[in-house]
């Protein structure tokens, strides 16, 4: 058959060409899930699967996770109050020690103000954790703090975008897009990239899980959980005028029409793409709906979870990596605030306490579940907000931003349990003991993926690009 | 590059696995040792033990460079605290704060107290502390008595003036890179075949077949040549009629008389327009948090660049408007060319932190000089923002010297009016507003109740007598005459050397104006377009080329320099550049020449034994079939249903996919989260407006078909065009004649007519209901997607 002898010449030109120049080639490549991932999973077998951005792709080196859940805590959430412990605040309150006096353009002027809720220790690590935590302070024996965390400024929107896509500006990639870009997904009939959030979209919206430069398939497609229908996941995804078989039917004629034209074009390879697209679009009707619907859980699962809208997204992240999502970004909010914790400012006591229950369950709950499943150990759970408040007092109540020091934790793939990286001074200000700076977390997230930060590159306006630009080091002593 | 990928091309073999910058200033004193050596620099008479110095090169000198250099070394940008770290003489004798270093004692050592970052105000590097281990190594090289191998420290031998450093051979780049020869006038090379050639361009491409053995694809027939030239120049099929009338005129000037039409038609600024706008990032704001802006007159810039394709502006002077055009002396709405620029994201900070708001202002200027120099000549000078260039021969006060003209300007909106009519119109707005402000007050005060009526009807009068306020468009203006400074490592903040305003030291030479009239602008505006700079016609020429053979000639529009790929075809692309000079910069004129080869109209036929041999095209044996963009097949797909609604120019439409205007009318969120049809171009691969984008990418995937099968407008359009259909009375074969006319511009095979058939014959739905259906899937198809 004619067909086939295009094909090998086909398969023998792109054995000639190396991958970049093949992507050049098709000119799409670079466009979306190429053609080969959708061949692949149609007919079983790959032309060039090099070619499709969303296939999976292997790492630079055996990689600790397959998966990654953000849990992006936008505002700044105050590390003194959650899970850096720093008892010598309530003893020296009110002081104002050298140690604070950083210069800033916060509001920070103030004395040291104690936190309003008891700490106590957990788990066999004996980790202290403040009260409003109680769900998460049982899972510490499976988590690695990073209590020296800092980033280079304290404004939101500018700290946010370095914390998800590693500069202050909003115009480079995300650090999801980053991650399928380099090791595609698992699951061809769905996103490789979710981002998700109650209501309100964190502080620059888009550019949190977009893709920038990179192949447009790398960006997060966002779900807004309080409006959740498959609609508001993909686009057109439901046909409200035609029957499946009558669907069916369109379908098998235009892939006839289109056939006829690939005889007379004799060879076309973006048009045998398309049919093997468009036979997935058919399918993904039924697959992307399916992922999303909860009430496909068990009573059980669903009282682990609790009912916040924040935990509704702990449980779709589970869904979602369970079947091959390779990224999960979920954005807290609360009364439809993109940037929750900041109401720090005003009152630590009840803002932190409220955000803190709206999270706290759901997130033990999904480190739970994932182990349950099995998943914990190749799933990577990131924990942080842009950065973290001051340990002096904003007002009567309240904290203001603080870039110097901050907490993050890490949970599930390589990642050490009950473990405690670096250190603020001794009242939780300035990280002094083993800094990480954003770049260095972002380094350490793509190594326990698999990738080396410094190869992950893309060129793009003349020059190669990377998620951590021109810094980064991997914290090793969290990774187990 | 993605894990695995195997490396490109053996230029970069090892480059791109190590991070570039680092390789690169690695490189630098390497160079300078080399250079010391050819110089023949003493041996030392006291040379270290060859352990030592081996421990220095491997681990202490790589520390020093990637660390410390650039603030601490002859080729640090500025010096800062008057402290050298290159040469072992620099580091005893020391900075501001004394030796660096007491040779045996670290702890004695101002250097490795700054490495353990023991005081915050001396603690090394700023930015990122080094790590334990090699603070370890520095403590053991002090220990050792800080060994250092003899040379002579670079920057004391590279005799740079005037801020070229050793590293460029500016002569050498002038004469051997490509781009950067002067162009030459290349005779149009021999060839076999003189038959086949309509003119010199088909002779450089046919001299290049014939030598690979290769042959030109038989001419394509007339329905495909009118479908393709009415797609190409203006993005809309031919009518059925249209067709059937050049199919069957015998005039030998026929096709010549197609593109005349085709180049008249004002749909032609509308395509190739867009092209432009692709470059130009263009965008009507709103760009997300930090770039929220909207920019309710971006159209005008818009349909500034429509009308000047439609006028056939020569190219040169469109270059020039675009970025000096306000400041033609006297004439109004010269300025709206500028939008180029002004439509571009501006960013700002969110809180006022000085760090962030220098950050948000250098994002903002890199953005003007990423813009221009990738658009107008193809280099990618924002790489030099940081440091000079590590590929082209641009160093960052190139970039600076660049940055600096668009530093003395300001965005914002301008009247388009003269000034008196400006001035007029102000003047009754602010008596109307006063008077406005009155009305206010007296009727919150019961005393002046009086004099309500009088005021309103004064208000009234105003109103009435008001001239009509002027347009206004986003505009460059003027807002300085200074110098930046080069920043330290990009940081706004941290100057260096002066930078004046200039034009690009590979272009310009070694003795480049110092631009000094207003902001640089105009002197700008001239350097480019100057017929010497063999950058900006070859750069353009090869746009041109681009959109009608699906790659251009230069397979990186935007990017000429090392990185960037070499020309397939150079003394085609210097010939198509002089003769668009030699043609006054007229774009119509090198389309005519362009549609009038025989390499335009082949076939777009496959050959088996062509692709074995040329599988990329490269030669170009046939004219490559490619996907239409987005805004072509949706206008096409409104065209054929009847619908297009031809109305040009405006403010944009915020509702596209309601809307049955030309895509190119609406509105496009630089953040592409504003407008339901921000999801619908990008899905199609409508290029994200933040930075000039010199190519678009083709990609396939599931949700495109989910929108042909599932959307609105999709259903809508097939229910318009089955409407057509079914205005033929006659029988089910000629419906499909009809649509076969209409969407494909030929006459559907028997295969199809029976397909059709028996498609809309089944039983399973309502006749009517087949045939929408049925039009849909046409209007869906591969075919309708596809110029050929």
């Amino acid at each position: 058959m004619r067909f086939h002898d295009h094909e090998t010449a086909f398969r023998q030109a792109a054995a000639r060409l190396s991958k970049r120049d093949f992507l050049m080639r098709l000119g799409s490549g670079i466009g979306a899930i190429g053609l080969a991932g959708v061949m692949d999973q149609a007919r079983g077998r790959s032309i060039v699967s090099a070619a499709s951005p969303l296939s999976p792709s292997p790492p630079h080196f055996a990689p600790r996770a397959k998966r990654v859940i953000q849990l992006f805590m936008p505002g700044g959430p105050s590390q003194v109050d959650t899970f850096d412990y720093k008892p010598l605040l309530a003893k020296h309150a009110g002081e104002r020690p050298a140690l604070v006096d950083r210069k800033s353009l916060r509001n920070t002027k103030n004395g040291l103000m104690p936190s309003p809720f008891a700490f106590k220790p957990y788990g066999q690590s004996g980790k202290w954790v403040s009260d409003i935590f109680p769900h998460v302070g049982e899972c510490v024996d499976d988590i690695s703090f990073i209590h020296s965390m800092h980033t280079d400024i304290p404004e939101h929107a500018g700290a946010m975008m370095m914390m998800n896509v590693g500069a202050l500006q909003p115009n480079r990639p995300s650090l999801g897009s980053w991650l399928v870009y380099g090791l595609g997904t698992e699951n061809q009939n769905l996103p490789g990239f979710v981002a998700m959030s109650p209501r309100a979209q964190p502080r620059c919206t888009l550019a949190n899980w977009g893709n920038a430069f990179l192949p447009g398939a790398c960006a997060g497609s966002y779900v807004n959980i309080a409006a959740m229908t498959p609609e508001a996941v993909m686009h057109n995804l439901q046909n409200t005028h035609l029957t499946p078989t009558a669907q069916r039917e369109q379908i098998d004629l235009l892939r006839q029409l289109n056939q006829t034209h690939l005889e007379r074009r004799q060879y076309d390879h973006e048009l045998e793409a398309g049919i093997a697209a468009m036979e997935m679009a058919f399918r993904m009707q039924a697959s992307v709906p399916d992922v999303f619907d909860l009430s496909r859980e068990s009573p059980a699962t669903l009282a682990l979870y609790g009912d916040t809208e924040f935990a509704k997204g702990c449980l779709l992240a589970r869904r979602l990596v369970e079947q091959g999502v390779r990224v999960v970004q979920l954005s807290l909010s609360i009364d439809d605030y993109d940037i929750a914790w900041d109401t720090g400012h005003e009152n630590i006591v009840d803002g932190h306490a409220r955000l803190a229950q709206a999270c706290d369950r759901g997130i033990g709950a999904l480190i739970k579940d994932l182990k349950e499943r099995g998943l914990f150990e190749d799933t990577l759970i990131v924990w942080g907000g842009e950065f973290g408040r001051a340990p002096t007092s904003e007002g009567a109540k309240g904290r203001d931003h603080n870039h110097y020091g901050y907490t993050t934790w890490l949970a599930g793939g390589g990642v050490k349990g009950g473990y405690s990286h670096g250190a603020t001074d001794e009242f939780g200000c300035s990280a002094v003991e083993d800094r990480v700076h954003v770049h260095d977390l972002h380094a350490t997230i793509l190594h326990l993926m698999g990738l080396n930060h410094e190869q992950l590159t893309y060129r793009y306006s003349g020059r190669d690009y990377r998620l951590t630009d021109v810094s980064g080091h991997v914290v090793h002593n969290v990774i187990a | 590059m993605k894990p695995s990928a195997p490396t490109s091309a053996g230029q970069l073999a090892g480059l791109t696995a190590t991070p570039l910058w680092r390789w690169q200033v690695i490189v630098r004193p390497v160079i300078g040792l080399a250079m010391a050596m050819a110089m023949g620099a003493p041996p030392s008479a006291d040379a270290a033990k060859a352990d030592d110095l081996e421990f220095f090169e491997s681990k202490i000198r790589p520390v020093l460079v990637t660390h410390c250099y650039d603030c601490h070394s002859g080729g640090a940008e500025k010096l800062r605290g008057a402290l050298r770290l290159d040469s072992s003489a620099h580091i005893l004798k020391g900075g501001a704060s004394g030796p660096a270093l007491v040779a045996g004692d670290p702890e004695a050592s101002l250097l490795i107290q700054a490495v353990r970052y023991q005081d915050e105000d001396t603690a090394m590097p700023p930015k990122q502390r080094l790590s334990p281990a090699q603070v370890a190594d520095l403590e053991s090289w002090v220990r050792l008595g800080a060994p250092w191998p003899e040379e002579t420290a670079p920057g004391e031998t590279d005799g740079s003036q005037g801020g070229a450093p050793a590293g460029y051979d500016w002569k050498k780049w002038r004469a051997e890179h490509w781009a950067f020869r002067p162009m030459a006038q290349p005779l149009p090379p021999a060839v076999q075949d003189t038959t086949w050639g309509q003119g010199p361009l088909d002779d450089f491409v046919l001299a290049r077949l014939e030598a690979a053995g290769l042959r030109p694809a038989p001419p394509a027939d007339r329905r495909t040549l009118i479908r393709r030239a009415f797609l190409n120049l203006t993005g809309l099929p031919p009518s059925p009629a249209e067709v059937a009338a050049f199919v069957s005129d015998s005039n030998p000037n026929a096709w010549d008389r197609v593109i005349d039409r085709l180049l008249d038609s004002p749909h032609y600024g509308e395509r190739w327009g867009r092209h432009w706008l692709d470059v130009a990032r263009y965008s009507d704001g709103m760009g997300g948090f930090l770039d929220a802006e909207p920019l309710p007159e971006a159209w005008r810039y818009r349909d500034w660049v429509v009308d000047a394709f439609n006028r056939d502006m020569p190219y040169d002077e469109f270059v020039r408007a675009q970025i000096a055009g306000d400041l033609t002396p006297g004439e109004v709405g010269s300025g709206v060319a500028t939008g180029f620029f002004a439509v571009g994201p501006t960013y700002i900070s969110d809180g006022g932190d000085p760090e962030a708001q220098a950050q948000a202002r250098a994002e903002t200027l890199a953005d003007r000089v990423d813009t221009f120099s990738r658009a107008f000549l193809g280099l990618t000078v924002a790489c030099a923002r940081c440091h000079d260039h590590k590929f082209d021969p641009i160093t960052a006060r190139d970039y600076y010297a660049l940055a600096g003209i668009f530093n003395n300007t300001s965005t914002g909106l301008q009247p388009l009016a003269p000034p008196d009519v400006v001035s007029a119109v102000d003047a009754a707005q602010r008596e109307i507003q006063e008077i406005e402000k009155l009305l206010v007050a007296a009727e919150a005060d019961d005393d002046s109740q009086g004099r309500r009526p009088e005021l309103r009807e004064t208000l009234k009068r105003l109103r009435q007598q008001a001239p009509p306020a002027y347009a206004r468009a986003h505009q460059l203006a003027e807002a300085g005459t200074s110098d930046l400074p080069v920043a330290i490592r990009g940081d706004l903040r941290k100057p260096g050397e002066p930078a004046p305003r200039r034009f690009l030291q590979i272009i310009a030479g070694e003795t480049p104006t110092h631009f000094q009239d207003g902001s640089g602008r105009r002197q700008l505006a001239s350097a480019v377009t100057e017929p010497a700079n063999p950058l900006t016609a070859r750069v353009l020429v090869n746009r041109l080329w681009k959109h009608h053979f699906g790659e251009g000639l230069v397979r990186s529009p935007s990017n000429f320099g090392h990185l960037g790929e070499k020309p397939s075809h150079p003394e085609l692309l210097d010939w198509l550049a002089t003769s668009f000079i030699h043609h006054r910069w007229s774009l119509k004129s090198m389309h005519r020449m362009i549609l009038q080869s025989s390499t335009w109209q082949m076939s777009s036929r496959h050959d088996d034994a062509a692709f074995a041999i040329d599988g990329e095209n490269r030669l170009l044996w046939r004219m490559p079939p490619r996907r239409l963009e987005v805004e072509a097949w949706r206008d096409s797909l409104l065209a054929v249903t009847g619908e297009l609604d031809p109305t040009r120019g405006g403010p944009p439409t915020t509702s596209l996919l309601e809307s049955t205007r030309r895509t190119l009318y609406a509105s496009i969120s630089r953040n592409g989260d504003r407008h339901p049809s921000d999801d619908f171009l990008r899905l199609f691969d409508f290029p994200t407006p933040r930075s000039t984008s010199e190519t678009r990418a083709v990609s396939t995937v599931p949700q495109q078909y989910l929108f042909m099968m599932n959307s609105p407008f999709m259903r809508d359009r097939a229910r318009a065009l089955a409407a057509r259909m079914a205005t033929k009375t006659s029988p089910d074969h000629e419906h499909i004649t009809f649509a076969y006319e209409l969407l494909f511009s030929r006459e559907p095979s028997p295969i199809e007519i029976e397909l059709g058939i028996k498609f809309l014959h089944a039983p399973t739905s309502s006749p009517d209901e087949r045939l929408i259906v049925y039009a849909q899937a046409l209007l869906s198809s591969h075919e309708f997607r596809q110029i050929q």
